[in-house]
């Protein structure tokens, strides 16, 4: 077990390397530099120079990429352009600002995904089962950027129910009760596809885990109904396992339009917002955390799924 | 500032050695106590000190809370500055902004008084007494040379390239700050630098002592100056709290608190208003102008400093001929594109020059909608069968209004008699990248970005010798007058020289003169004391909530 981990793990490297070689071809290939991005429009051509070459940004660019991986790899992710803090604080805090948004919206989207998929594939041919298909295929089709702006207008602004953005009250914010209350309408927004993913993935499983022979001897052998539901359940969890790890790894990476709409101060913002001022070095470690976090997922779902499932482990 | 403590996670279940079915509830239980055991909200600084009472929240359109150190809060645009900068500092000179019906004159700040020599490019100022910073150190001659070398002295151990750079034109004319005794001091000029003063509004004073403590890297964690406001909590992409600095020597603001916060979203911002979120915001879309008035919001507005227009390229066709340019100028309707794309929020500009600045003159309105006289142009330049054109414009940026509904309506306008343009969206970060080297992205005939000529020597740098200067039309009487001005101490005198160009560049029209902003914010009932003046700048220190 420990031997996979490890594989695993040390098999992430190769990817962050391509990950963060791609993240810094791409951000240089595009027009745009961060010099003149941070000092606007009415700086002098002499200004930029000067804080160009500070910055090192006039060097070769292998040379500025080893340069940055060298210094990552003693710890150092750099300084942020943009926010002349040291990129490590910027990116921990979003992350776990992330964490908590992805966090209650894998909750929330595992549940709803289970309730509907289970209506659809048990209720096959009622009223229910359409109702569920119609809203896993409706959350999995509409954008996420329209549903968090309808929820804001209807939820936020029409009733007052929740707040319309941010992560804690600007009066009296900062408590538990507080934070929970901001998360509803971005956990929602974010939940809404992995949830009608995970519905369909779990109705064809349901529906073709009752079609095996199993279940029929367990039926000519008279087990309840609910005892039968139960073994069928039991043997459609590794791929349960697979596909909510896998939307959950999505969700990490993927709130970025859920945060921009919500201003929810999290990773996606943060890269979000570096990405239009090109601050290299923010954007670098938040792609990557992303990705490492991804990778993680994905291992831990592998280990959940060895222990479910002995034939894997063979 | 009392928080709940935070409540005790469960124990991440153990997977190993456990039976299927635990196994199973831990995978789902797993990913809700991620997080909880990650860490506990990390909201702790965030929270009123006052339970609402007198506390001002403003959303801003910053896309994040600026920079807290001097100048480089300009990292978020004129809006840093508006917000943060002249909150938390002062300069030498600031602008008074307490009356709308006026253009902002410039008025004593750190310096009460000062006074050129004879050739204008030294400068002496007689500080103000008694003004300490927040941190309770004194506020003296010292202090400014320190400040001003940190701007603009790369031999100074606390220069700050950064700042330099972002300080840009507000400090090209200091070539060197002496403090001739504790109270006065003396900037000499690299030449006659007639508009020092106005250029220093925007030179902000921080505390040496927390400067030299926490370094260049450091102050801006921990800023200190002397302005209306004191420093309280930053959180990064949220909210920036700031407290009345009660021993203000302009007089104490009338809230107790100030809090700033990003929504770069116009439609999250406009929700937050009206949910009571904030008290206040920036630009709100010009379609939600009628409903805020009518919902009892008060809907700000005022001429400024700003200008919207399109750059020609007048070095190929068709904008080589100025008769082309002059019947694009004709052939607009800037009333209409007022009234129905941006609801009253902007004003047409008829000329170059905007109404809200001291160079505006009257007579020097050129360009009424008269698409039959656009059409006569363009036939006596030769281009019976109309002309085409590209134009590259950004999607978004400080300034820059609703460029793509706006450009539209100036598309069909200029259709209608027979310049076909071909619209091009940029990314802004990306514009300006070719706009700061004197290109027009995508080898466009012309640009669209938002100007202002608030500092002086915007002039120049937008139809003179700068290199932001994208036309690539030049007029040696025009720059002559430029540099005639920035000789000039007299300011009439100087508002005189620019009415000239003013007159001139209308009548070449190396631009598309369309409009001018009205600044528009919206404010919620209870918010008192606001005077909407002409300028980017606001006074927040006469403002209550009730």
């Amino acid at each position: 077990m420990t031997k996979f981990l490890v594989r695993r793990l040390l098999l992430s490297v190769p990817i962050l390397l391509g990950v963060s070689l791609v993240v810094f071809i791409t951000i240089k290939i595009i027009p745009g530099d961060p010099v003149a991005s941070m000092l606007g429009p009415t700086s002098t051509p002499e200004a930029r120079e000067a804080l160009t070459a500070r910055l090192g940004l006039d060097q070769p660019l292998p040379v500025q990429y080893l340069s940055w991986l060298a210094a990552m790899f003693q710890g150092d992710l750099g300084q942020s352009i943009a926010q002349q803090r040291p990129v490590l604080g910027l990116v921990a805090d979003a992350f776990v600002n992330t964490l908590w948004l992805t966090a209650f919206s894998a909750v929330l989207a595992v549940v709803l995904g289970l309730v509907l998929g289970a209506v659809a594939a048990l209720r096959r041919g009622r009223v229910a089962a359409t109702v569920s298909n119609a809203l896993a295929l409706f959350s999995i089709s509409t954008p996420q950027y329209t549903i968090g702006l309808l929820l804001i207008i209807v939820l936020a602004n029409g009733t007052g129910w929740f707040p319309v953005s941010g992560m804690y009250s600007a009066i009296g914010g900062g408590t538990w009760g507080d934070l929970l209350w901001h998360l509803v309408l971005p956990g929602i927004t974010a939940a809404l596809v992995p949830a009608g993913i995970i519905a369909r993935m779990f109705r064809s499983t349901v529906l073709d885990v009752m079609s095996m022979d199993f279940i029929d001897s367990y039926r000519a052998r008279g087990l309840s109904e609910r005892r039968i539901l139960w073994h069928a359940f039991h043997n459609t969890t590794p791929t349960l396992l697979t596909v909510a790890g896998l939307q959950v790894g999505y969700l990490l990476g993927g709130v970025v339009f859920v945060e921009t709409v919500f201003s929810w101060p999290g990773l996606g913002q943060l890269v979000f917002d570096s990405i239009s001022k090109r601050d290299l070095a923010v954007i670098q470690s938040g792609v990557m955390v992303a990705a490492f976090a991804f990778v993680l997922i994905n291992v831990v779902v592998d280990l959940l799924h060895s222990l479910i499932d002995p034939r894997v482990r063979a | 500032m009392a928080h709940t403590a935070p409540p005790t996670p469960p124990p991440f279940p153990a997977a190993t050695g456990t039976t299927r079915r635990n196994v199973l509830l831990a995978s789902l239980a797993g990913f809700s106590t991620l997080a909880a055991a990650c860490s506990a909200p990390g909201a702790a600084s965030e929270g009123g000190g006052s339970e609402g009472a007198g506390t001002l929240v403003i959303g801003m359109t910053a896309s994040d809370i600026p920079l807290l150190d001097t100048g480089m809060a300009q990292n978020e645009g004129y809006e840093g500055l508006r917000f943060v900068a002249n909150q938390l500092y002062d300069g030498l000179t600031r602008f008074d902004l307490t009356d709308g019906s006026v253009i902002p004159p410039v008025v004593p700040g750190l310096a009460e008084s000062w006074e050129p020599n004879e050739t204008g490019d030294s400068w002496t100022f007689t500080l103000r007494q008694g003004v300490s910073f927040h941190d309770g150190t004194p506020w003296n001659a010292d202090a400014a040379v320190f400040n001003l070398r940190r701007y603009t002295d790369p031999s100074f151990e606390f220069f700050y390239q950064e700042l330099n750079g972002q300080a840009g034109l507000s400090i090209a004319g200091i070539a060197a700050a002496t403090a001739v005794d504790e109270h006065t001091l003396r900037i000499d000029c690299a030449g006659p630098w007639a508009y020092l003063p106005s250029d220093l509004t925007t030179v902000y004073m921080g505390s040496p002592t927390a400067i030299q403590e926490a370094g260049n890297d450091g102050f801006g964690q921990e800023p200190v100056g002397t302005g209306p406001f004191t420093f309280v909590s930053v959180e990064r992409g949220q909210s920036l709290q700031l407290a009345a600095n009660a021993d203000y020597w302009g007089g104490a603001p009338v809230v107790d608190t100030l809090i700033l916060r990003p929504i770069p979203d116009t439609t999250t911002r406009v929700a937050a208003l009206r949910s009571g979120e904030v008290n206040w915001i920036e630009v709100p879309p010009p379609d939600d102008v009628p409903s805020l008035e009518q919902a009892g919001f008060q809907v700000e507005t005022n001429s400024y400093d700003h200008v919207w227009p399109w750059c020609f390229d007048t070095t190929q066709a068709p904008w080589n001929d100025v008769r082309v340019r002059q019947a694009a100028n004709y052939a607009i309707n800037r009333q209409s594109l007022c009234d129905n794309v941006l609801q009253g929020t902007a004003e047409p500009a008829l000329q170059v020059c905007p109404k809200a600045n001291a160079a505006y003159r009257a007579e020097n309105d050129l360009y009424g909608y008269d698409p039959d006289r656009a059409r006569q142009l363009l036939a006596d330049a030769g281009y019976v069968g109309g002309v085409t054109a590209t134009l590259s414009y950004p999607t978004s940026g400080s300034g820059n209004m609703i460029p793509g509904p706006m450009n539209e309506a100036l598309q069909r306008d200029l259709a209608a008699v027979g310049i076909d343009v071909e619209l091009q969206p940029i990314e802004w970060a990306s514009m300006l990248t070719d706009y700061f080297v004197g290109n027009i992205p995508g080898g466009a005939s012309a640009i669209n970005i938002s100007l202002s000529f608030q500092q002086e020597g915007f002039w120049n740098n937008w139809l003179g010798t700068g290199v932001t200067n994208v036309t690539g039309w030049h007029d040696p009487q025009v720059e002559a007058l430029f540099q005639q001005a920035k000789e000039t101490l007299d300011e009439a005198g100087r508002s005189d020289l620019y009415a000239q160009a003013s007159a001139i560049i209308t009548e070449q029209a190396p631009w598309l003169f369309v409009v001018n902003d009205r600044n528009p914010r919206v404010l919620a009932a209870n918010v008192q004391g606001f005077v909407e003046p002409q300028s980017w700048f606001v006074d927040v220190t006469d403002v209550s909530v009730e």
